[in-house]
């Protein structure tokens, strides 16, 4: 037979698959000479953190006292980031590690429960009690609690010990921010509160490329509506959004938003088919979701990064022009 | 066995209103219009024994599909296609002179081909990653496909560039058929034989990039091969299998559309796939029962 003898031989051989990893890893390497994230060594202790937001943390406690390394920059998916070599090398040089936890960093879990046998590694976000997370699976926990300034004020607390460890000077000053810190973001929490009360109950619906707001939606009493799953990895089924735009329609939301780190095909897909009922839907504007801004964002902390967020929901939903900036990439204040 | 059962419950809850919603009918008819022509085209890749052509394809866009993005620092469609376009052909441009002037024996090229472009790719990603470079985080994803987010601007792109490759193959049937049977006749007796398999070659590109977004590189590359296979097993005639591998990638791309429009959380991408598979083992089972002697 024509067709057949030919034994059916789909995707690539296991050596094929070898050779583009070695060689991968290989370019990777090469690639990679030192850029803006490798500093020289200052003779200070050297905290390598995951993401920009628990960089934020450690800041907020430790100040200038430490040298701090992040291993994602801004506009970087920890769902989806995958270390390096050289990520490797900075972590096993670090004095502290500290990640977010609770699965952010998917890809990096294995590699940092090898390192915490050799040097401590902090998961912020494990610190929070059970009972204030959100489960979304067997044993499985939304990582996203920064959202919610009530529980990332529980995650202060657990870097302030390590900090102490490693700077024994520095405890009382670092045990002193940490409190004011945690006494800022109770504010913090009210001052978001007040803004939220702005948008009509009936549209408090925030519609995102992926579900990282449910703390907030949680903590604000807004509805939460991801396109995809809890990671950006998952694709999303033509039921889920044909139900997505008879929501939007039916709720006349206005906006729907994305977030800085993850591609926005989803929301384009939302409205043209809300735009095909009648209902147009305008762009709320860009959340940060997972990463902070860049320097000069205006959203460098997590402070300005949550009242940026809410500006931009606010805006988009309550139908209030809050600030003339655009992509919400500007200041909040 | 819960999840089953939980899985049955979920299935009587079932709304048939999405069927016909605006967002049905676009992926509906972007993702038939590439099935279609995934069908007719790999057709004759599958009779010159170069099933796997298009996997090589798809997977090398990446190279391409991340140095667009490092050139530009865009991450619009146009740009990541044009990019994987030229990748992809220039990956099966090295394939095919990798055949002809050297001993590399065809299974060893491909995955050498593929391999480079896929690993040269990764490789790039992650430097940019590495390098906090805004937007390049996940640009791999793009090898994953986004069926069901596909726009009225894409079903048209899909559809006029199937279109186009469906007639090029109608164009060159005669030749394509020549040299797909009878390489050597059709040598002897004057064909340009080089020129056709570097036109089939192109096609399959096109094919492939096309479909990226449709279907991602590891459905795409199933498009190209299930439905000209299933259509096979009915046919000895060229002209029934592409007529019948296109009506196999149509109404495989059309049913998995309608099954994911009705039970929910069901990724469009795959569920095509799955149909075509369906498709290929019912073809398979009737026919070797219609003719045990001949399928033995
Ligand atoms: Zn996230």
């Amino acid at each position: 037979m024509l067709l057949m003898d030919q034994k059916m031989n789909f995707g690539p051989s296991k050596r094929a698959v070898q050779l583009s990893l070695v060689l991968g890893a290989t370019v990777a390497a090469l690639a990679s000479h030192p850029g803006w994230a490798a500093e020289p060594r200052t003779g200070m202790p050297r905290v390598v953190v995951t993401t920009t937001i628990v960089a934020d943390l450690v800041r907020q406690v430790a100040g200038d006292e430490v040298e701090t390394d992040c291993l994602m920059g801004p506009g970087v998916d920890p769902h989806s980031f995958k270390a390096t070599p050289r990520d490797a090398d900075r972590l096993a040089r670090a004095d502290l590690v500290v990640a977010s936890g609770l699965q952010l960093e998917g890809k990096l879990a294995a590699l940092l429960e090898r390192l915490g046998r050799r040097k401590r590694v902090v998961s912020v976000a494990e610190s929070i009690p059970k009972d204030r997370l959100i489960e979304v699976g067997d044993g499985l926990y939304d990582p996203h609690v920064w959202f919610d300034p009530t529980l990332w004020a529980m995650c202060v607390e657990a870097v302030v010990e390590p900090l102490g460890q490693i700077v024994p000077a520095g405890r009382p000053r670092f045990e002193a921010a940490a409190a004011q810190y945690r006494g800022r973001l109770k504010l913090l929490d009210d001052a978001l509160r007040e803004r939220v009360a702005a948008i009509p109950e009936r549209r408090r619906v925030l519609v995102t490329s992926h579900d990282a707001f449910r703390y907030f939606g949680r903590a604000y009493a807004i509805d939460v509506v991801g396109i995809q799953g809890m990671s950006t990895e998952s694709e999303a089924g033509l039921n889920d959004i044909n139900r997505l735009v008879d929501l939007v329609v039916s709720r006349g939301v206005p906006a729907v938003f994305v977030e800085t780190s993850v591609a926005d095909r989803n929301v384009t897909a939302l409205r043209e088919g809300a735009l095909a009922k009648g209902h147009g839907v305008r762009l709320g504007g860009r959340l940060y979701s997972d990463a902070l801004g860049g320097p000069q964002s205006g959203a460098e902390t997590l402070e300005e990064a949550l009242r940026a967020n809410v500006d931009v929901v606010v805006g988009g939903l309550a139908g209030v022009a809050v600030r003339e900036s655009d992509g919400g990439t500007g200041s909040g204040r | 066995m819960t999840s089953a059962v939980g899985y049955l419950s979920c299935l009587a809850a079932i709304d048939l209103s999405g069927l016909l919603a605006y967002n049905t009918l676009i992926v509906a008819a972007g993702t038939a219009a590439v099935g279609c022509a995934a069908g007719v085209v790999g057709s004759l890749s599958v009779l010159r024994k170069r099933a796997l052509v298009g996997d090589a394809a798809a997977h090398v866009t990446l190279v391409g599909v991340a140095t667009a993005f490092a050139l530009t620092g865009r991450r619009d469609l146009p740009t990541l296609l044009a990019g994987g376009f030229a990748a992809a052909l220039a990956g099966l441009l090295v394939l095919v002179v990798m055949r002809r002037y050297t001993r590399t024996r065809d299974d060893a090229a491909t995955a050498i081909v593929l391999s480079v472009g896929f690993g040269g790719g990764i490789a790039l990603v992650a430097g940019m990653t590495a390098r906090g470079i805004p937007g390049s985080a996940g640009l791999e994803n793009f090898l994953l496909g986004h069926t069901a987010a596909l726009t009225a601007r894409d079903a048209g792109v899909l559809a006029g560039v199937s279109l186009a490759t469906v007639v090029v193959v109608m164009l060159f049937l005669k030749e394509a058929t020549l040299v797909a049977f009878d390489r050597s006749f059709a040598a002897a007796a004057g064909w340009p034989v080089a020129v056709v398999d570097y036109l089939l070659v192109v096609l399959v590109a096109v094919m492939v990039v096309v479909g990226l977004p449709a279907a991602g590189a590891v459905l795409v590359t199933a498009l190209v091969v299930i439905p000209p296979v299933a259509a096979r097993q009915w046919t000895d005639r060229l002209g029934t299998m592409l007529v019948l591998a296109g009506v196999i990638g149509l109404v495989s791309a059309v049913t998995g559309v309608a099954i994911s429009a009705v039970v929910p959380r069901l990724a469009t991408g795959p569920v095509i796939v799955l149909v075509a598979a369906a498709i290929f083992a019912i073809s398979v089972l009737f026919t070797r029962w219609r003719s045990p002697r001949e399928a033995a």
